[in-house]
């Protein structure tokens, strides 16, 4: 990526939400930009939560019904889903920062989404089926 | 080295080092506390006495405490190289880099101090 300036940027951020012109990388990056975003946000949730254990047994139990309804459970696939996204991509990140299989990036980014997307559904069925 | 996640303008290498080594670590931490949580047996972490019971072994309140500090650091140097592309001016970047620490260093203090009440819990 060229630095044309180290100005301010404040409307770059718009940028990232505009298809025209993108190629896969392109994608790669804003997938692993927004499952980051995701999965940050579902941090501090977690650990907030998690909280209710020091309120003792009834706010935590009550909280854990809470987590049997379908949209729950949509909502942890969805962690789910963006964990896999990131973390596979990631992978693709690591190796390819220091060199590794740069020449079949594109490739590898795909066999890794399509592992992630399988991973996806397996423990989609399962959360959802038990 | 791949441009796109190489160290950027402002991003210090070490920064940068330490969000690329905390991803690969936390592949086998995050590995770690889902097996783990999930193998604590049917309903396991979903019931208050069976948490307690869990956490009565020191073992696992280590654990979860070290992939604590590490999902914590690798989230905040991640938000930080995403805020560093919209090319923050040096004072904001000052401001944000201290917010940066105290959220991270709040989060392991709050989240240390839960793992302890829980794990003192008999």
């Amino acid at each position: 990526m060229n630095e044309k300036s180290n100005l301010p940027a404040p409307r770059k951020f718009l940028s990232w939400f505009n298809p025209v012109g993108r190629q896969t990388g392109g994608w790669a990056f804003i997938l692993n930009r927004i499952t980051a975003l995701g999965l940050t946000l579902f941090l501090y949730i977690h650990l907030l939560v998690l909280g209710k254990l020091a309120q003792g047994p009834n706010a935590y139990d009550s909280f854990v019904r809470l987590t049997h309804q379908p949209l729950f459970i949509f909502g942890e696939l969805l962690v789910v889903a963006a964990a896999f996204l990131h973390g596979l991509n990631g992978v693709r990140i690591v190796l390819t920062t220091f060199g590794i299989s740069v020449p079949y990036q594109k490739q590898f980014f795909y066999a890794l989404m399509t592992l992630a997307i399988i991973a996806i559904v397996i423990f989609g069925y399962h959360m959802f089926t038990s | 080295m791949n441009t796109a996640s190489a160290p950027k303008s402002g991003e210090n290498v070490w920064i940068w080092l330490l969000k690329i080594l905390t991803g690969p670590l936390l592949f086998v931490l995050l590995g770690i506390h889902l097996i783990v949580n999930h193998l604590v047996g049917k309903e396991g972490v979903l019931r208050y006495a069976e948490v307690i019971s869990y956490y009565n072994n020191p073992v696992i309140p280590l654990m979860e405490i070290i992939f604590l500090a590490t999902v914590v650091t690798h989230s905040l140097t991640g938000l930080r190289s995403i805020i560093l592309d919209l090319k923050p001016s040096r004072s904001i970047l000052q401001i944000l880099d201290l917010l940066f620490l105290l959220a991270g260093i709040s989060a392991f203090l709050y989240g240390t101090r839960l793992i302890m009440i829980i794990a003192a819990v008999q």
